[in-house]
This record gives C-alpha cells, sequence and structure tokens, in this order.
C-alpha cells in the first residue's frame, strides 16, 4: 500500500487542513482528539477525574497542578506536561497503555502543533449560537458554500445528472416512490426554465411526501404500534402516526410541531389534535409485565424520553448523565434529571395494563364533529337507560329478597344450570373438519394457575376444528335435546395449546362469531345475548351475534379474562323440543378477520327462566360469588356482597329485564359506534411526582436532592414563573436561545438527501460528534429555518442547490481526495431505505394502494413468526384486500417482532429513538426479494401488465417491463439477458403448465382473465429478476 | 490500487456512527469475503474457544432444584425469610407478601470424579459432571423477564444495543460462507409459561444487520423466505439469480459502485443458504443411536432436536449458536414443572456435551447453561418462586473453562452470591477471553461513546480458566 498517498486522504477525510495548510483550530482539529482520548480520565465527569487534571477548560488546562508541573503552557510545548506525556515512550505515556487509546504520529503532531500556536481553546462549535453567515457567493446559498469549499480544495462540482437520473433520485427522496415513466418523459421534454423547481414543488404538494418524511420522524420518536416490552400487545398509537402525516403534508411550523408533541395537552383550546400529538410522550415501551415494580418502570420511561427528547431535539446523548456526570459533554447528573422532571406530570403507571377497558393508561377517542354529536347522543341514552334500571330497582326492592329465596333454591335444585349438549352432526360450509366428542376423551392442555395442565377425560359434547383452516368459516351443529322447554343457548369455547391465537382461534389473534342462528328446523327468534367476560371488549358486545349485521361480532381479543369465553343467547320465546327433534345452530364467522373461527367448543341449553354465562361452567348456574353472597343472611353480607347480589338481581329478576335488557342494547350501540372512532393514548397532566437525582441511576435509592425541571444549565435558563412546564421545554427548544434544534433538524434532512449529514454524527453533536463540514452552510440552514420554521422551504432550498442536482459519478480527482465525498464534488448513491424498497415494488408493479392514513395493516407474514411470543400466544391476523399493499410507513410496528422485510433491510425497531439508520447489504435481503410472497405477487401482478400492456412481442413487453421499473430503456445486451432468462423459463413452464399455474396465481390479488398463465409465468421471471436488480432499490 | 481497499485499510474498525456511504463502504471487507474475519485482527490473545453454544433457559430456572443445594434452606421450610436477607431489596410478584422460606423440592447427589453436586431430576447432566464448570454465585439487576434477558444478551437494558452473538460475530468474522454466523433456535416447554423472546435478543444493534442472530424456525421454513415460491423451482431460481447478477456485474461496469459488487455477492450467498440450510435441517443421516442419545425426533422443534441441530451448526463453522428452552418461569408447582423441565433437557443436555467431545469439539466449543436469573428461596403462592437477582447458576463446559470445578457460591440459603460473585458483565468479560477478545478493546462508535458488551465494567474470571 503506498502510505504516502493515504496520508494526504486521511487529513482530508477525518482531520482537515493542517497538514494541508493554517493553523490547527481547536474545535475541528484538537477538541475530537481530546475527546475520544483524555476527556473519560479530565474531562467534565468530576466522578472520574484522575489527578484532578481537566483538559476541556483553558483556565483549569493552563494552571499548574499539584506535581507542580503545568499540563499546558501556550506556546510551550517543551515544558506543557501533556505534550512531554505522549511523546513519552516509556510508563508515563499518556493515553496509557491499559486505554488502549494509543495516539497516532498524526494526532500527537497536532496537539503539539496547537500547543505551540498558543493552545487556543474555543467553544463547542454546536453550542454557540447560530448566526446567519453571509453566503460567500451570488446564486443558490447552498451552493455558494458548497463551491467556495470545493475551490479552495481544488476540486469542482460535477456537471448536473441526467434529466432521466435526477427526476428519479428528487421524486424517491421527496416521496419514496419512483417517477412513473410519463412523469420521466414530461420532465426530459420540459426544457422551459424552472422545469426542476415545478417537479419539487409538485412533489412536495403530494401526500406521499408526508409518508416518505414521516418514515424519518417516527423513527425518532419511535413510534411503533406494540407495547414493546414482555406481551408486547397492540397499543392503540395510530391516529399520533396521522397526526405527524398531516403536520409533513400541511407544513405545519417545525415549532408549533414540537409544541404540540411534547405539551399540546398544555395548549388549551377545544382542538383534539395537539392531544393527539401529545401522545409523542406516552409511545414510550410500556411493560404490563407481571412483578414489574412502578418505581422502577417509571424511571424506565422518563429514562427514555429524556434520551429521546435530548436526542431529537438536542442531537445530544443526555442519557449518558443518567448515571454520573457526562463524561465528554458539558452535562451533568443534575442536567439529566432536571430534564426528567419536565415529564414528571405525565399521568401514567410504571405497571401498565394491557387489556380491558383501562388498558395503556390515559387514552382518549378522536371523534370529528358529527361523531363528536352522535357520541353524546347515544351516550345520553346509555345513561337514560341505566337510571331507568336504577330507579325500577329500587322500586321493585322490596321483590328482591323474594327473588333472592327463589334464585337460591332454584341454583341448589340443579334448575339453573346449563345442560350441555351431544351433537349428533356437524359440518363447516368452508372446509373445517369438525369432530364430535362425545364419550370419547379428549387431551386438553391449558394454563391453570401458571402451569399448564393435560387433562383427558370424555369429550361430553366437545367439537374439535382441524383440517383446513379457510378465512371464514360457518359451523353448523346438530343436537338432539330430548322433550324440553328451552330458555336459552350457549356456545362455550374451550382452551388449547395446539391452538395458536389466544389458545381459543384457530388463526387472526381473535374469536370473532359474526352471527349465531338458531334452527328447530325454523328459525328461532332470538331476543338477547349475553357473555360470560369479565372485560368485554366494546367493539364486540354480545348482542352483536344476533343483530343480524355481518359486519358487527361477538368476539374475544384479549387473554385469560376467563378461561371459557362463552356467548349465550335467549329465545324470545320458550322452544319446546320433543323426544327427536333435532336443533341446528349456525355459528356463523364471516369477520374481516381471518382465521377468527373457534377451535373447540360445547353447546350447552338452559331451561330456567333466566341463567346466563357467568354462569357458565358454574356447577348450579350461579356464579360463585353470588351464589355465596346469597347464601348468607342480607344482613350479614358485605357491601361488595350486596351489589354483586343485586347486580345479579338487575341481570336475572323477570321484572326488570324489560330494563336491563335495553340498558345492554343501548351499551352495544354505543360500544359498536365508540369503536369506528380512532382512539389514541395521550399525555394527561396530573401533579408532578418527586423527582431526585439517582445515584449511579439506582432507582431505589431516595437520597438524592430533589430537582425542579429545567434545561441543562450550560445552555440557558427558562424565564418561567414557578414550576417550569413542559410547555416551556418545548418553547425553549424551539427558540433562539437554544443553538441545538435547528441545527441538528437541518442537518438531519441534509443526510436525507445526501446520504451524510454535513455533521456526520447525526445525534451527537457533543465532543464525541465530529464538526460539519460546512459550518457556515449548517449555520445559514440552520438560521434560515429559525426563520418561520418553515420545513418544505428548507427542503426545498436543498434539494434546489446544485450540489444535490448534481451527478452521482466522481471525477478521478474527486474520488482521490475526498474518498469518502465529505466535501460534496459528486452526488452519493444509496439503497433506499426499508419502506421504500417495499413502496417501490409495490408501485413498479401497479399494486400499491395509495390511501393516506388510518389504521395499521399487516402484510403477508411467515407463518410461525410471532412464534416466539406470548401472554398471548400470538397468531398474526394477515390484512385483506387492499390494504395488503399499503406503504411500508403503514405496516404494524410490532417492536420485538417487526415485519421481516422491513426488518431485513435495516428499519428500526422503534423501541429506541432511532435518527440514523445502518444500511446494509446482505443475504437475507436477496432472500427476501426473491422469495417474500408480497414480491412474488407483485412481479406476477406486473407481468400480467406487461403482456395486457406491454406491446404484442415478449422483447417489447421486457422493454416496457424494464422502463416501467427504471424509467430508462433496456440496453441490448440487458435485454438479451432478460430474453433468454425469458425463452428458458417459458419453454420449463410449457413442460410443466403446473409450475406456470403455481407462479401465474401467486398471491391475493385478484388474477387478470384471459391471460395465458405459461406466459405470465415466463414474463413473472423477467419482472422478478427486474425488481431484484440493484437500481431498482438504489437511489442514484 | 483498488481504492476500496484503500478505505478499509485505513479507516479500519470504526464503523458505527458514519453517514450511508461511508458505512456501506466500510462494510465491504467483511461482506465481499465472509472469511475474511473480523474486527479484531488478530486477536487479542490466542483463543480458547472458536465456537459458543449457549442453552439459554428463559424464564429463570430455579438454582435451588438444578446445581444449588442448600440443606440450610429445607430446614426453614415454612418459616418466615429472615429479614436481614430480604429488607430492601428488590422484588417482583412477591411485592407486599409475606416472605417464606420454601425448601428445595429434591435432593442433590454427587457426580463423578470431581464429586460436583447436581440436582437428582439431573441424572446425565450429573454424568458429565467432570466436564462441567458450575459457577453458583451469578447475578444480576434486572428483576423482570424482558430487560433481564436484554441485560443478559446485550450488557444493557437499552434496547439497541448489539448482542453477545453479533459481537462475537463481529470481532471474529465467521467460519462458513454457506450460512449465517449467528444463529438462533426456539423450543417451548411442555410447562405453562412458555416466555415471549423478542428479536432484539438476537439483534445487531447499531452494528450492520449482517451480524444480526438468524432465527431457525421449527414450524414453516427453517429461515425466512428461504424456500423457493411456488411455481419456481430450482433451475428456474439458478437462472433467476445468475441473470440478476449478470445485470448488476454490468452496472457494476458502468458505475464501478462497490456497493453493486457486495449485492452480487449476498445473490449468491443467498443461494448458496437455500441448499445448505435444508441440508442441515436434513437429520436423515444421523444414525439411530445418535438421535436417540439427544432423544431428538427430527423436526419436532424440540430442546432436544435444537441441541442436535447446535451440534450440525457448529461442525459446518457457525459461530454463535444459540438456543431458547422458554419455559422456566416457575411462579408455581416448582415441584412438577421442574420435573418436567429436567425432562425436556437433561437427556439432551448431556447428549450435546459428550457428542461435541466424541468429535474432539469440546476443546474448543464453549457450551453455556443458563437463564436471565433464579428463583427466590422464598415461595411463591405455596408452592412456586418469584424472579431473583441476587444469586443463580450458570454451568459452562468446554472451550478453555476448567472443568470439574464448583466455582462461587450463594449464602447458606441460596439469596446472595456471596462467594466469588460473578456478575453479568463478568460472564460476558469471560466468555469474550476465551475466545480471544478482551473485552475492553472488542468497540464501536455510537453515539460518541465507544460501546462495548461490557459497557463500563466486566472482569474475566480467570479462576474458571483451564
Amino acid at each position: 500500500m503506498d502510505l504516502c498517498r493515504v496520508l494526504p486522504l486521511i487529513g482530508l477525510a477525518l482531520l482537515p487542513s493542517p497538514w494541508l495548510r493554517g493553523e490547527v483550530s481547536f474545535n475541528r482539529d484538537v477538541r475530537p482528539i481530546m475527546s475520544d482520548t483524555c476527556f473519560q480520565c479530565h474531562g467534565p465527569d468530576s466522578s472520574s477525574r484522575m489527578a484532578g487534571l481537566r483538559l476541556d477548560l483553558r483556565d483549569a488546562a493552563t494552571k499548574p497542578a499539584g506535581s507542580g508541573k503545568t499540563p499546558i503552557v501556550p506556546g510551550d510545548p517543551d515544558r506543557s506536561e501533556i505534550v512531554q506525556r505522549i511523546f513519552a515512550t516509556n510508563a508515563r505515556v499518556m493515553p496509557p497503555k491499559h486505554a488502549h487509546k494509543d495516539l497516532t504520529g498524526v494526532q500527537k503532531e497536532t496537539i503539539r502543533r496547537w500547543v505551540a500556536e498558543g493552545a487556543k481553546y474555543e467553544e463547542h462549535w454546536a453550542y454557540q449560537p447560530v448566526r446567519r453567515p453571509e453566503p460567500p457567493a451570488q446564486g443558490h446559498p447552498v451552493d455558494a458554500f458548497i463551491q467556495a469549499r470545493l475551490r479552495r480544495e481544488g476540486l469542482s462540482a460535477a456537471r448536473e445528472a441526467d434529466r432521466r437520473t435526477l427526476l428519479r433520485r428528487v421524486a424517491l427522496d421527496l416521496t419514496g416512490l419512483p417517477p412513473t415513466p410519463a412523469e420521466v418523459d414530461a420532465f426530459e421534454k420540459d426544457r422551459a426554465p424552472g422545469a426542476y423547481e415545478r417537479v419539487v414543488d409538485r412533489l412536495l404538494a403530494s401526500p406521499r411526501f408526508a409518508e416518505k418524511q414521516a418514515q424519518h420522524w417516527l423513527d425518532a420518536v419511535r413510534y411503533a404500534d406494540t407495547a414493546g416490552f414482555h406481551g408486547d400487545n397492540p397499543i392503540p398509537a395510530w391516529p399520533y402516526r396521522d397526526y405527524v402525516l398531516r403536520a409533513f403534508h400541511q407544513n405545519k411550523p417545525f415549532d408549533q410541531f414540537t409544541r404540540e408533541q411534547i405539551a399540546g395537552d398544555l395548549l388549551g383550546g377545544d382542538n383534539l389534535e395537539p392531544h393527539v400529538a401529545s401522545a409523542y410522550n406516552r409511545v414510550t415501551r410500556m411493560s404490563a409485565e407481571g412483578g414489574v415494580q412502578d418505581k422502577e418502570y417509571l424511571a424506565k420511561y422518563a429514562a427514555d424520553r429524556v434520551r429521546t427528547a435530548s436526542n431529537v431535539w438536542l442531537g445530544s446523548t443526555m442519557g449518558c448523565a443518567e448515571c454520573h456526570d457526562h463524561k465528554f459533554d458539558p452535562f451533568t447528573a443534575r442536567d439529566f434529571y432536571a430534564f426528567k422532571a419536565f415529564f414528571a406530570d405525565i399521568e401514567e403507571t410504571g405497571l401498565v395494563r394491557d387489556r380491558g377497558s383501562d388498558a395503556w393508561g390515559v387514552k382518549i377517542l378522536v371523534p370529528d364533529e358529527a361523531q363528536k354529536r352522535k357520541r353524546s347522543e347515544l351516550k345520553a341514552l346509555v345513561e337514560a337507560a341505566r337510571e331507568a334500571l336504577e330507579t325500577q330497582t329500587t322500586a321493585l326492592a322490596e321483590r328482591q329478597a323474594a327473588w333472592e329465596r327463589k334464585t337460591l333454591a332454584a341454583a341448589e335444585s340443579g334448575a339453573l344450570a346449563w345442560k350441555f349438549q351431544r351433537p349428533v352432526g356437524a359440518r363447516a360450509l368452508n372446509g373445517t373438519v369438525l369432530d364430535i366428542y362425545n364419550d370419547e376423551p379428549v387431551t386438553s392442555m391449558f394454563d391453570s394457575g401458571g402451569s399448564l395442565v393435560t387433562e383427558t377425560k370424555p369429550g361430553n359434547g366437545m367439537v374439535i376444528a382441524s383440517g383446513p383452516n379457510p378465512d371464514n368459516d360457518i359451523y353448523e351443529v346438530e343436537i338432539r335435546p330430548g322433550a324440553g322447554r328451552w330458555t336459552a343457548l350457549c356456545i362455550e369455547t374451550s382452551p388449547d395449546e395446539s391452538l395458536p391465537a389466544l389458545r381459543l382461534a384457530r388463526g387472526s389473534d381473535r374469536v370473532i362469531v359474526t352471527g349465531v342462528d338458531v334452527l328447530a328446523p325454523g328459525a328461532v327468534a332470538l331476543d338477547f345475548a349475553t357473555t360470560n367476560s369479565t372485560m368485554p371488549p366494546r367493539e364486540y358486545p354480545a348482542l352483536a351475534a344476533i343483530d343480524g349485521d355481518p359486519s358487527t361480532a361477538w368476539g374475544v381479543i384479549s387473554h385469560s379474562e376467563n378461561r371459557q369465553p362463552a356467548l349465550a343467547v335467549r329465545f324470545a320465546q320458550p322452544l319446546s323440543t320433543t323426544a327427536d327433534q333435532v336443533i341446528t345452530v349456525r355459528i356463523r364467522q364471516e369477520s374481516e378477520f381471518r382465521q377468527a373461527a373457534i377451535g373447540r367448543f360445547r353447546i350447552a341449553l338452559s331451561s330456567a327462566a333466566a341463567t346466563w354465562p357467568g354462569t357458565v361452567g358454574a356447577e348450579k348456574g350461579l356464579p360463585d360469588a353470588v351464589l355465596k353472597a346469597l347464601a348468607k343472611p342480607a344482613a350479614e353480607r358485605s357491601e361488595a356482597e350486596k351489589t354483586t347480589v343485586r347486580q345479579h338481581f338487575q341481570r336475572a329478576a323477570p321484572e326488570l329485564d324489560a330494563y336491563a335488557t335495553h340498558l345492554a342494547r343501548t351499551e352495544a350501540t354505543l360500544g359498536l359506534f365508540e369503536a369506528t372512532l380512532p382512539e389514541v393514548i395521550v399525555t394527561r397532566a396530573t401533579e408532578p411526582r418527586e423527582t431526585r437525582i439517582l445515584a449511579r441511576g439506582n432507582w431505589m435509592d431516595d437520597s438524592g436532592e430533589i430537582v425542579d425541571p429545567a434545561v441543562p444549565a450550560f445552555l440557558g435558563k427558562l424565564n418561567s414563573t414557578g414550576r417550569a412546564t413542559r410547555l416551556d421545554l418545548a418553547n425553549w427548544l424551539v427558540s433562539p436561545e437554544n443553538p441545538l434544534t435547528a441545527r441538528v433538524q437541518v442537518n438531519r434532512w441534509w443526510r436525507q438527501f445526501f446520504g451524510t449529514g454535513l455533521a456526520k454524527v447525526l445525534d451527537d453533536f457533543g465532543s464525541q460528534g465530529e464538526a460539519p463540514s460546512h459550518p457556515e452552510l449548517l449555520d445559514w440552514l440552520a438560521a434560515e429555518f429559525q426563520d418561520g420554521w418553515d420545513m418544505k422551504r428548507i427542503i426545498r432550498t436543498i434539494v434546489t442547490s446544485h450540489a444535490y442536482r448534481q451527478s452521482s459519478q466522481p471525477s478521478p480527482e474527486a474520488q482521490a481526495k475526498d474518498p469518502d465525498n465529505r466535501l460534496l464534488a459528486y452526488q452519493n448513491r444509496f439503497r433506499v431505505d426499508a419502506e421504500n424498497v417495499r413502496d417501490i415494488i409495490l408501485s413498479v408493479s401497479g399494486l400499491l394502494e395509495e390511501r393516506f392514513g388510518g389504521p395499521s395493516v399487516r402484510p403477508y407474514q411467515p407463518e410461525g413468526y410471532l412464534a416466539a411470543l406470548n401472554f398471548p400466544k400470538r397468531a398474526y391476523p394477515t390484512s385483506r384486500g387492499a390494504d395488503l399493499y399499503r406503504r411500508g410507513v403503514y405496516t404494524h410496528w410490532q417492536r420485538t417482532f417487526l415485519h421481516p422485510n422491513l426488518l431485513t433491510f435495516d428499519a428500526s425497531s422503534r423501541e429506541e429513538c432511532t435518527v440514523n439508520r445502518v444500511n446494509s447489504n446482505t443475504p437475507l435481503q436477496a432472500l427476501v426479494l426473491l422469495n417474500d410472497p408480497a414480491y412474488v405477487e407483485a412481479s406476477r401482478v406486473f407481468a400480467e401488465r406487461a403482456v395486457r400492456d406491454g406491446g404484442a412481442s415478449p422483447g417489447q413487453r421486457i422493454d416496457w417491463a424494464f422502463h416501467q421499473a427504471l424509467g430508462r430503456a433496456a440496453k441490448a445486451d440487458e435485454r438479451s439477458v432478460l430474453s433468454e432468462l425469458y425463452r428458458k423459463n417459458r419453454a420449463r413452464f410449457q413442460a410443466q403448465p403446473r409450475l406456470a399455474r403455481e407462479l401465474a396465481q401467486a398471491g391475493e390479488a385478484p388474477l387478470a382473465a384471459n391471460l395465458d398463465e405459461v406466459e405470465v409465468a415466463a414474463m413473472t421471471t423477467v419482472t422478478r429478476a427486474i425488481l431484484n436488480l440493484h437500481e431498482t432499490i438504489t437511489r442514484n | 490500487m483498488d481504492l476500496t481497499l484503500h478505505r478499509r485499510a485505513f479507516l479500519g474498525k470504526s464503523a458505527a456512527g458514519l453517514g450511508l456511504v461511508a458505512l456501506n463502504t466500510l462494510l465491504k471487507p467483511a461482506l465481499l469475503s465472509a472469511r475474511a474475519g473480523g474486527a479484531v485482527q488478530p486477536l487479542h490473545h490466542p483463543p480458547r474457544a472458536k465456537r459458543v453454544i449457549f442453552l439459554y433457559q428463559a424464564g429463570g430456572p430455579s438454582h435451588l432444584e438444578t446445581f444449588d443445594p442448600k440443606p440450610a434452606l429445607a430446614k426453614m421450610h415454612g418459616q418466615p425469610m429472615p429479614d436481614s436477607f430480604t429488607k430492601g431489596q428488590q422484588i417482583a410478584q412477591l411485592q407486599g407478601r409475606p416472605l417464606v422460606c420454601f425448601g428445595p423440592q429434591y435432593t442433590f447427589q454427587r457426580f463423578g470424579k470431581s464429586g460436583q453436586e447436581v440436582c437428582e431430576l439431573f441424572p446425565r447432566i450429573g454424568g458429565v459432571a467432570d466436564d462441567l464448570c458450575i459457577v453458583r454465585s451469578m447475578w444480576t439487576e434486572q428483576i423482570n423477564h424482558d430487560p433481564a434477558h436484554t441485560l443478559m444478551n446485550t450488557g444493557s437494558i437499552i434496547a439497541g444495543r448489539p448482542s453477545m452473538g453479533s459481537w462475537i460475530l463481529y470481532g471474529l468474522g465467521a467460519e462458513t460462507e454457506d450460512l449465517p454466523g449467528f444463529v438462533v433456535l426456539f423450543s417451548s416447554g411442555r410447562g405453562g409459561q412458555n416466555q415471549p423472546i423478542a428479536a432484539r435478543q438476537w439483534s445487531a444493534g447499531m452494528l450492520p444487520s449482517r451480524y444480526q442472530g438468524v432465527k431457525f424456525n421449527s414450524v414453516g421454513d427453517p429461515v425466512l423466505y428461504i424456500r423457493n415460491p411456488d411455481g419456481v423451482s430450482g433451475e428456474i431460481q439458478k437462472d433467476s439469480i445468475d441473470a440478476i447478477n449478470r445485470l448488476n456485474r454490468r452496472a457494476h461496469e458502468g458505475l464501478r459502485d462497490p456497493e453493486i459488487l457486495t449485492r452480487v455477492a449476498q445473490y449468491e450467498m443467498a443461494f448458496r443458504m437455500q441448499a445448505s440450510v435444508p441440508e442441515l435441517m436434513d437429520m436423515s443421516k444421523e444414525p439411530a443411536r445418535v438421535l436417540e442419545s439427544y432423544g431428538a425426533t427430527p423436526g419436532d422443534g424440540s430442546f432436544a432436536s435444537n441441541c442436535l441441530l447446535a451440534r450440525r451448526l457448529a461442525e459446518r463453522g457457525v459461530r454463535f449458536i444459540q438456543i431458547y428452552h422458554r419455559d422456566w418461569d416457575h411462579h408455581a408447582g416448582v415441584k412438577k414443572n421442574i420435573a418436567l423441565k429436567a425432562e425436556e433437557v437433561d437427556r439432551p443436555t448431556a447428549a450435546l456435551v459428550n457428542d461435541l467431545k466424541e468429535r474432539g469439539m469440546l476443546d474448543d466449543t464453549l457450551v453455556i447453561w443458563g437463564g436471565e436469573f433464579g428463583r427466590t428461596p422464598m415461595s411463591q403462592g405455596g408452592d412456586g418462586r418469584d424472579h431473583h437477582i441476587k444469586g443463580f447458576t450458570y454451568v459452562l463446559a468446554g472451550g478453555g473453562i476448567k472443568p470439574g470445578m464448583t466455582y462461587g457460591a450463594t449464602d447458606e440459603l441460596g439469596y446472595a452470591a456471596v462467594e466469588n460473585p460473578v456478575a453479568v458483565p463478568d460472564f460476558h468479560a469471560t466468555m469474550l477471553h476465551l475466545l480471544g477478545i478482551d473485552h475492553k478493546r472488542l468497540t464501536i462508535k455510537f453515539q460518541g461513546l465507544d460501546v462495548r458488551l461490557t459497557g463500563i465494567a466486566g472482569r474475566v474470571v480467570k479462576d474458571i480458566l483451564a
């Protein structure tokens, strides 16, 4: 290797200028060396400081030390102890050998020269106020800065990229989607001035722009759709994602965007939007694991908020100061806890419930105006119904005692007990196999008090589903109850370890029954339905199973609410049966969720006047608690027992039936309506919790000092009266007093458009980060941004520069002098982000569904991918129809098991704030692009289009497909590679039509009519190859 | 002169924290040739182990019914746990409950020449006692499963740090070009509390995803997307990859972008994996004697099958193999549940050690058995044990570990590690040491820090090195 050639490169890339010319600069040249190799022991953290020596402050470093020696004597390296020590060759050398931080010769010489030149310290660049430097030339300000620097280094910018490349680049960068061939043609033809700017404006105005920007922002604010710890259950968060989408689409000023997210709940007013924005504080990971200690997890959530906010807005690693003062930057542990104190007013618990109506703590529904009105009307109806029931209950109070006696007697005689039926027939209409186990033994494995129990006993009427697992099915079970008079029928589910979803359903993540019919043989009128669930989800009320509406259903969505969830339906009139009469029970399972069908169940009948689940499985036909309370004389019952009895009286007394039924109906209607409204966790302020400085971050240590909210001391002080709030924090973050927010944010945009930030380390603007390659440009952009916080304007400014528009093909000189291209003599080339890999493929194939916003979706995912999840056991409810083809940004973000086609392309799991995804290139990526059914389907649909629209001959079709995907014509040799692939495979498919059929039918997208399967299959291998090309997923 | 090589040479190992462009280029050396080795070149000292098989017992095995006999606790059974042990200590589900001693549910026996004591339920593990080093003085800081797993695997509770397997693969590089260098396998137990294990536990964190563990599944495709799509035969797949690579190579001729050549190499490796994974999973050539010794039925996804698979992976050059058994969280029914676990793990664990030994691989394979924490000497609900962090047991074998020794001890009630306590970072430091790596020198820059597996701690436990 030619060292002489390498050294200047190092100088330029990592250690600019001193070896080329000029004075050594502390910030640019010395601070990075010292930070990395000296500050650990001689920096801001007093607890780890050695020999009392501190090198980050000039006053301290130039004072004689206890030894009498002076660390730094400005202008006199020979008398400066640090210079002597770094050049030492014996055991006195600094940094010491055991630190493994040996200085290079270049680094030593840099420090020596800096001391010789007077040891001039500079304040750290990122903490200096943003000023607005004058661009050094006329024209585009960005180019003025970039080109001035290039000229100094003897380089020049590349020419503008060709129009096709440029359009593809700017479309991918701004929208995450490639341009259509028509757009490429139009742009190539539009030679009028301002053509490019018009394209930029069109892209910025597109909702697709917001989707692309949201990707980046959602990584930073660690937005996801699940809780992230342990059971990792879904959280209601997507309306916040939509808030972010709208903010970018509407170009919300960034200062307002900041205020709404950190303190939207404190802004006042009726508008719900800022409240939705405040979900920012709540989308931390949350734990519902049993045994979680509140205090410990409150400390974890709070620390997450400090790490996230300090990274997102300050580009700083304040998280490092949780246990001790920061090693490299002036953040003290007190700063960390004072910052944390801003968030101490957020209402929350450490242990968060993951099911039931109070799951995930504070949350709100987000209705529009009309929905708001309707909701209050429905609520009023519920209130009226409840009041009527209460009034009537009180009026009938004297009858309660008689009812109690009668009920107790009936229970004790067994008259209330459900009679489980032994079916005489069972079938499913869509292919599920239903087997009846009467005397035959059934082995069940289920959880009992934390242990798995295996039990084998006669099925006694158990119906077990097996075999094919269609998305929807209708079960029909025939029972022959014998002569009798029946009032109600019950379907009781039964858990088994073999069932993938909640151990109850055959798939999906829930059980859903859209309808129940009882045929004897004519349809029996049903007038009421209820369930034994202790926390019935509002979207699945029991009554929905008999409302005749196939879009509503009874369902079970959470685990262990009841081991055997059951649905009971009441006959409008008692049903009398003869000895041989057969009753058919039809269980409709036709919801939008796939495979949400019951795995195991039994059917029971009741002949009691009023017996309800909650009572199913209870031997006497009454819940144990009710039975126990009833058995006691009224005077001896506790308050809780009195309530239990009274509630059961309300549910079961015939005199109250009309009122109780009416209340249940109004509640079901309200619940179903509310379930249609977006719901989101939000911030609500409460009395601030005490915040103490925790020694070494130990949450059990209560001895630390109590601190009030404050911004990091070295950055300034808030002028708030009284305790500072999150709103004060937000205002300060976007105030001119804070030098970081604008710099940090424009730098992150720069990275989006050039692949590297002006300051390369996006999440550390401290001394361990890297000084910007173009400090004046960074400051100019920051100043420009602070002037109105106009997001689209800054982005427009960047992408209209020549620096952005230039070719990515380096000149040999540029490549030799500046191999990392920090000076931007040419554009960079990189693979697009994970979401956009998906977006490009769907878009090119024609499958992309461009709907803006809405609940997250679940594209195809390999079977068993969630097998290592539990609590509850999880199956994956794959979306249907158009929801299969939405952009990556809408994919259900399962923190502990992110969808593999995103994870494989380096998407962040969003367990933690991420602003700098790695960009890797792995064999697993090849497997995804080749074999993921979503992409095989996209290739198939793309091929169908090629056959239909691409021309008459295979050659034309190949050209057409190539042009669609890459926006350019295939070269002759490219065409011949693809033609050869086509020819060989076409012959294979002709010989093996079964293969052709399989490939031509890949995926669920409707098949194009009247196309030859062999032709589609052969062309699919071509489109698949095109969609796998490096160029397809690369932004050039 | 090839510029990409140039850049690799002087930019060296500082991979993270760079922008897209630079990072891509940095990754290249490892990508272009998986055998080319890792970031630690040369190794910091001669290695004793080349690979690791970590039999991870998730949920928190009771040390008191496996490897840490406590007769004194048996005597205290049913009596209040002395306050002097528990005062001011962290408690999980027993928060606010009375703390009552719960005696060991089984007796222990001495095994082998070394006379090491192992619970009677694990006679086969006892049978290899002379190969084992039983460390009875582990302790950790996290009392709930998810963070405790994260600490054990990544050395940190903050998500996004590389797991130990990723660190090791990054440090040492791979020995195979046909399989991933870091493989994770799962099995469920027949108890009721199979633990959720997040993908974070084998994540590469801020390291490039190339170093991420690859999860092999027992249902569906063993590796995600490893199977050709329906309608795509082997020859169609081969010709398709050929065409893709020809077109990509052609693009490289024009652009000279080394990233394109990396892409070509990855497609080649993907194709090789499509052949080597099925070959790996096909156990039909394993002699019946071997299957029987593990108690493995191929394809059942059991811990036993996974142990056998681990040996096959080790033979094929996989660097880090982690097998999760997910069912050790015995808040209730310790007695019954431990017996069930013993049925599931005793035989295959011992078989793996023996099998490696017979093949001469135990010398350079470090085998680790343990979970994220232990269990309380106090009863939960009369027959269970709660999470416990102050003392628990790890068992090590092979790869430069001193065989036939017991190291460290908990107090007489099995509560706290009192003799030679080993913290999680100490365990990590020791593991890296055996692999030839100084844990203080395996670092990457992230958010301004020299991030290490061992954080700012870690001490090699020299006493247990052979």
